[in-house]
């Protein structure tokens, strides 16, 4: 176990899932378009790995993950590295701040990281001089993206809360709140 | 320890960011062969065997989940399709009488075309697809080793599929032609007018033939293909005669005419496709290295495209 609460077998969960997820992606599921756009599962597994264990690994996910899928795909270096850096490091920033506890929370991330991924996507390439003016169709692919994104947040998040399930970093926050709940003393209304 | 906590979380995402731009900085700083593009390359090396290996073993799951969507849009295409065969079967009457004269006429002139068939085919399976909509590659599982060279045309059997854009030994990267750098030299079947089928800007799976002359005449349905010559010196040398799109609809707003196309072959369903090699020596490679030497200027008469006509060798 690290300084941080984050142990060996969680970082080895984390990169052996990387690495399946990138290559199940653009090995299967690039290949299959649903509703004439293809579902990307990369950015939603780095916003879930950041929503788990925390902003410092969802970074370092993110960043792991834009390379390995800039390396396949001979794409520009950087570019998924810093979009998916910043979607790693939000949403675990998100769960230190807000923890959501809210069924609808992982579909809601799972929006959130597509549209930030497929927005700054678009944004990199109109900066690094893509000819291509903002159309219709391009909005319609962009939204479409979101769409199919957040339809596969909900197994997407089963299949990485399943997989690192037990070596998941304590939150302190989170056992403050069980305590809370299940012990009638630190209760404000038992006191009074 | 909060303070130490935070500074070491802040610190590590600056950290994350800056190796990030850097990598960009540096990667569009570079030349191709540059450092950067090696270890791409090497990299697409080391996993092509796997990514061709898992490929293979997810082959099934691929098809099971292309099974759903195709059935879906079954019904519509037969629909459209009997009306084609209908129409198609009018045209080749037409057409192959067509051909024996045109055959007679080249023999008469001593004319002869660069075709496929002066091509070594070398078939390959599509083992990988970028997943976003700014990048329109594939990757295959045939490199150097079978022959494949960068800008080498890429086929299968509806039509153009792209060109070979970086080749590594057991692997290539295939631009599509739907990818924002490509640009094919092309014509309207009958009106046999000239132009570069480039991606539409915004419509990441429409293209557009640009550049056509103002009297050309082009109507919905005609099928759009290669003409055979090339639009700059590292451009490839499609064969001429390979399909690439139907005629949509036609834009007549500025001095030249345009027609939107969209693309016959299923750019999100890949599965094997062809490269055409030109082995050295052989005529497709020497018509080709005489394009890539042409002067850049030398123009056919339609904006921007650069004549190396495949017929100049006959």
């Amino acid at each position: 176990m690290t300084g941080s609460g984050i142990s060996g077998s969680l970082l080895a969960r984390v990169a052996a899932l990387a690495v399946v997820v990138v290559f199940f992606q653009i090995g299967v599921v690039s290949e299959v378009p649903v509703f004439g756009v293809n579902v990307d599962l990369s950015p939603l597994l780095v916003a879930f790995i950041g929503l788990l264990c925390g902003s410092t690994l969802g970074a370092v996910t993110g960043f792991a993950v834009g390379l390995l899928v800039d390396l396949a795909l001979v794409q520009e270096l950087g570019v998924t590295s810093l979009i998916f850096t910043l979607i790693g490091y939000w949403s675990g920033r998100l769960r230190e701040l807000r923890d959501p506890q809210a069924a609808l929370t992982p579909l809601l991330v799972g929006a959130a990281a597509a549209a930030a991924s497929l927005i700054g996507y678009s944004l990199m390439e109109f900066m690094l001089g893509v000819d291509a003016p903002v159309s219709l169709e391009l909005l319609r692919q962009i939204v479409l993206g979101i769409v199919v994104d957040t339809i596969a947040a909900v197994p997407m998040w089963l299949i990485v809360r399943h997989s690192l399930e037990g070596a998941l970093p304590e939150d302190p926050r989170r056992r403050r709140r069980r305590r809370a709940y299940t012990t009638g003393g630190l209760s404000p209304l038992s006191r009074s | 320890m909060y303070d130490k906590t935070v500074r070491r979380r802040r610190a590590v995402l600056a950290l994350l960011v800056v190796l990030s731009l850097l990598l960009l900085t540096a990667y569009f700083g570079e030349a191709p062969d540059g450092r950067l593009h090696a270890v791409q390359r090497d990299f697409l090396t080391v996993v092509s065997p796997v990514q061709n290996g898992a490929n293979k073993a997810l082959k099934p799951v691929r098809d099971l989940f292309g099974w759903f969507g195709e059935t879906l849009h079954a019904k519509g295409q037969r629909d459209e399709l009997l009306k084609q065969v209908g129409k198609l079967r009018r045209e080749l009457v037409a057409d192959q009488s067509e051909k024996r004269t045109y055959h007679e006429l080249l023999g008469m002139f001593h004319l002869d075309q660069l075709s496929v068939s002066d091509y070594r085919p070398v078939t390959a399976t599509v083992v990988d697809k970028s997943p976003n909509i700014w990048y329109s590659t594939v990757t295959i599982d045939a490199g150097e080793a079978a022959g494949v060279r960068d800008n080498d045309p890429v086929i299968n059997g509806e039509g153009l599929v792209g060109k070979v854009a970086e080749v590594a030994s057991d692997g290539a990267v295939v631009d599509l032609i739907t990818d924002s750098t490509m640009g094919v030299s092309a014509r309207i079947g009958k009106a046999n007018a000239t132009g570069i089928v480039q991606p539409k800007v915004g419509e990441p799976n429409d293209l557009l033939l640009q550049y056509l002359p103002s009297t050309a005449s082009a109507v919905p349905g005609e099928y759009v293909v290669t003409s055979g010559t090339v639009a700059s010196p590292d451009d490839s040398l499609y064969p001429p005669g390979i399909l690439i799109g139907q005629v949509t609809s036609v834009n007549e707003e500025s001095a030249y005419k345009s027609v939107n196309v969209h693309p016959v072959v299923n750019l999100h369903n890949l599965d094997v496709v062809q490269v055409l090699t030109a082995g050295a020596g052989t005529r497709a490679a020497n018509v080709s290295s005489l394009a890539a030497s042409l002067p850049a200027g030398q123009s056919s008469g339609t904006a921007g495209e650069q004549l190396a006509s495949t017929a100049a060798e006959g």
